[in-house]
């Protein structure tokens, strides 16, 4: 083990943590929209669009994100070239990688986050919407009011995941050529054939942002179920007899 | 002259018909008590009345205004709610809200009060039930004593021509159910219409002016309590009463 290596590495493979980031939070943000109208389109059972999107999700969901990195890094030029043919001005020529991995990562992030926020808003309890309908409120009303604000911090949870996962998936992105860390690993690595050394580094790296984001997650995940509900992070373990008695005596 | 009028009411789950063909009537000031086995469609039934079941067929009329209850205006429906409001039996209270916050909703979006109206409003009515001092309580912070009569005084803020219970005391501990009825009498005697579904025969007995048999999708039989607690003609409508007769 050469320690010496390892800190000297270390800010080489820093420098492009910001590469890693931004494919991470912009297919995060691209596939949150998507996955919520696709949610929306599948729980209002659109005709047409409901099943064409279940059909895409569960291709996606069935498919390694690698396989579906390479026929985006594939597909996605031919597509165009097809489009210029057509008269399009597209020029897939120009088309950078990194365009590649954000298409390709937000396609997978939109399919598998759509699932999550169905799972979250069938967590909301149904009668909640009724009893909002019950006095009088529109059907979107009841949903922007009373069902959203309640879904929310059941959905943090499985996003947060997702979006964990999502940031280590990225490394595969050294692929189609763009350095990130895996990427930067592999180029220093073979420099001295050090590979433990800067693989324990990237370890490393990897480990401190997914920690970062996990830890915001998890705050913002107890703030928002405080702010909905007025209850503390943890649910309760279950039947709680004596404080439950307390409340009633108080009251009645 | 009746306030609402439905008939020939039908609705199925699957094959399983769970009313059938039900003619019903209410006029301005009635309490209408529902009562019958579980299962007999007593909530499909009154849940139907404000389109949060909706019926297979049958004819509304409300307010001499007709309505098809198979196939109703998106209007016509928000119309309907916005004048019979409902009490349910998990209470319902929308979690995410505060007790006046879970009355003033209905208020501000159902009705298109100011806030401020709204929140002097929600603050009078929990005034009545006894519960002012818990305004900023949130639903899981209550008793279900509590949770029920706020529930109460969300429907009665909206000053509904009728209010619909759906077993208001089924899910409460019986040493709470005694609050709950206590308000629902006080709005019976004010001239509120109402129509109840429930399992209390003492407390239908009390407040009902007229009480109607519910067995498998049907009304049996309907009359004033007197008749059907006395002298009820129908055998099923016998057998109920007396397999629950320690409850008179």
């Amino acid at each position: 083990m050469d320690f010496h290596f390892m800190v000297q590495s270390l800010p080489q493979l820093i420098s492009v943590v910001p590469v890693t980031l931004y494919i991470s939070v912009i297919a995060i943000i691209i596939g949150f929209i998507f996955a919520a109208l696709i949610a929306i389109i599948r729980e209002k059972n659109i005709k047409i669009l409901s099943p064409i999107c279940a059909f895409v999700v569960s291709f996606v969901r069935g498919t390694p994100i690698i396989v579906q990195l390479y026929v985006v890094y594939y597909g996605l030029p031919q597509f165009l070239y097809f489009l210029e043919n057509s008269g399009v001005n597209v020029r897939p020529n120009s088309l950078p990688q990194i365009f590649i991995a954000i298409f390709a990562y937000s396609i997978n992030a939109s399919a598998n986050l759509s699932e999550s926020i169905r799972s979250a808003y069938h967590s909301v309890d149904h009668n909640q919407y009724l009893a909002a309908l019950s006095v009088g409120m529109k059907p979107s009303t009841g949903i922007r009011r009373i069902v959203i604000p309640q879904l929310v911090p059941n959905l943090i949870p499985n996003f947060s995941n997702f979006f964990l996962d999502l940031i280590k998936d990225t490394a595969l992105v050294y692929n189609i050529g763009i350095v990130e860390i895996m990427g930067k690993s592999n180029i220093i690595a073979s420099f001295g054939f050090k590979y433990l050394e800067t693989y324990l580094d990237a370890l490393f790296l990897y480990l401190v942002i997914c920690f970062f984001f996990g830890k915001i997650l998890q705050i913002t995940e107890s703030v928002v179920r405080k702010r909905v509900f007025n209850k503390k992070s943890r649910p309760s373990r279950g039947y709680e007899p004596i404080r439950e008695r307390k409340v009633k005596v108080e009251g009645e | 002259m009746a306030l609402l009028t439905v008939s020939k009411v039908e609705k199925s789950f699957n094959q399983n018909k769970v009313l059938k063909k039900i003619d019903f009537q209410i006029s301005k000031g009635e309490v209408i008590v529902i009562i019958g086995p579980s299962g007999s469609g007593k909530t499909t039934f009154i849940s139907s009345l404000n389109f949060l079941n909706k019926a297979d067929s049958g004819k509304m009329t409300f307010k001499d205004k007709q309505i098809n209850l198979a196939s109703p205006k998106k209007d016509d429906v928000l119309w309907v709610r916005r004048h019979i409001a409902m009490v349910f039996q998990n209470y319902n209270l929308f979690k995410n809200k505060t007790a006046v916050e879970n009355i003033t909703e209905g208020l501000i979006y159902g009705r298109g009060l100011s806030k401020e109206a709204a929140f002097k409003k929600a603050v009078q009515e929990l005034k009545k039930v006894g519960l002012e001092e818990k305004k900023d309580y949130y639903p899981s912070q209550l008793s279900g004593g509590q949770k029920q009569r706020i529930g109460i005084a969300r429907a009665t803020a909206l000053q509904p021509d009728i209010i619909l219970f759906d077993e208001p005391t089924s899910a409460l501990d019986p040493e709470l159910v005694g609050t709950v009825v206590r308000d629902m009498d006080k709005l019976a005697q004010q001239g509120q219409t109402m129509i109840i579904v429930t399992h209390l025969m003492s407390f239908a007995r009390k407040v009902a002016t007229k009480v109607l048999f519910f067995d498998d999708g049907q009304i049996l039989e309907s009359g004033s309590p007197d008749q059907i607690f006395e002298h009820p003609q129908n055998k099923r409508t016998q057998a109920f009463l007396s397999a629950i007769a320690e409850d008179r």
